[in-house]
């Protein structure tokens, strides 16, 4: 079976995301756009991933929960979860981790999170876009310990990627790495991409972008839902084997 | 010194020039923009090769006059549309980074 999948969403708690992406927001665009499994991907933080679960129920569609982590060497990394508590748990042990860089939301914008109902619960005083005190390859091996998987973002692109950061990509257990654009066959790739399976994905900060990279995912005959009702991360791992690479 | 003589002075290019003239308060260098958000002079210079937008939001964080960019790196439009929003000066010039802080080291001190 093919799914169609958008693993990088960003919603209010983002400073740069937008106030009007709400989680039920973001849910509801994907299902009218035909994206049936998401993520939400915000700056260093999961604290909208409880609301997200319950609006991607409402809106029929199926959840993952992420951030998009800033380790030591700024480069962007998807950390994706079966579960929204373990989400939450690798977020509380970045803001620990981050500078005492504070938002100015004035400046830099809102990272406000909200509960079920869509109502603002909070908002993180730290600045979410710096780097947490951690390495890349720790940040890795926390999130596999977690039982999460890891996925380079936008590693194509001049800024905050594997790429512009290092100037390579390392070896490293990446499920896949994310481009913005898929090579095509003739010319000459920007980057050496090593063999790992690519998938894009819409890195939505604004209600209008949710779904513009979506990609197919073949999970074969696989049960993308176990039965607690999470997301099967193993069926997730043996399907991005099958994407191009 | 005057942000509007980071130009004649460095040998710069200014590629966004609607910036209020303010006296610069320092200077910083680094690559890595958590580092820049974290130690780079309020009201100061930037000095990086970090040619995209996203140095503007440091700017913006740090109230900065001016980001001077080094080796010639080509500048991203929306770059410049976001300094000119902010009214960051932008100077790009073919120094490198240790070359444009030992000028700039010798006018505003350490």
């Amino acid at each position: 079976m093919i799914v169609r999948a958008d693993l990088h969403l960003h919603s209010c708690l983002s400073p740069c995301g937008d106030l009007s992406m709400s989680p039920r927001e973001i849910a509801y665009r994907c299902a009218e756009r035909g994206v049936r499994l998401a993520a939400l991907t915000d700056h260093n933080s999961a604290l909208n991933c409880p609301a997200f679960d319950a609006a991607a129920r409402e809106a029929g569609i199926t959840a993952l929960f992420g951030i998009e982590a800033q380790p030591r060497e700024e480069c962007h990394i998807l950390c994706l979860f079966a579960r929204p508590e373990t989400a939450l748990m690798l977020g509380s042990e970045l803001y620990d981790l981050m500078p005492p860089v504070m938002n100015v939301p004035e400046k830099m914008g809102d990272q406000v999170y909200v509960d079920e109902n869509e109502d603002i619960a909070g908002e993180v005083d730290k600045y979410l876009i710096t780097s947490a005190e951690l390495g890349l390859e720790e940040l890795s091996a926390r999130v596999i310990a977690l039982g999460g998987i890891v996925i380079p973002a936008h590693v194509d692109r001049p800024s905050f990627s594997l790429s512009s950061q290092l100037g390579f990509i390392p070896d490293g257990p990446w499920a896949a790495l994310e481009v913005v654009r898929m090579p095509d066959g003739d010319s000459p790739r920007s980057v050496d991409t090593r063999g790992y399976p690519l998938i894009t994905s819409s890195d939505a900060h604004f209600p209008e972008h949710v779904a513009r990279r979506a990609f197919d995912l073949d999970i074969a005959d696989d049960r993308l839902i176990t039965d607690s009702g999470r997301v099967d991360l193993e069926v997730i791992k043996a399907a991005l084997l099958r994407r191009p690479r | 010194m005057k942000t509007s003589e980071l130009q004649g002075f460095l040998g710069a290019v200014c590629v966004q020039d609607s910036f209020a003239n303010k006296e610069i308060a320092g200077a910083y260098t680094s690559d890595l923009l958590s580092d820049a958000m974290a130690n780079a002079v309020d009201g100061g210079v930037l000095i990086t090769i970090q040619a995209h937008k996203n140095t503007v939001a440091v700017g913006t964080l740090k109230d900065l006059a001016a980001i001077v960019v080094c080796n010639n790196r080509p500048i991203p439009d929306d770059m410049i549309e976001a300094a000119r929003a902010e009214g960051i000066a932008i100077f790009v010039t073919k120094e490198n980074q240790f070359t444009v802080s030992g000028k700039l080291w010798q006018r505003l001190g350490s």
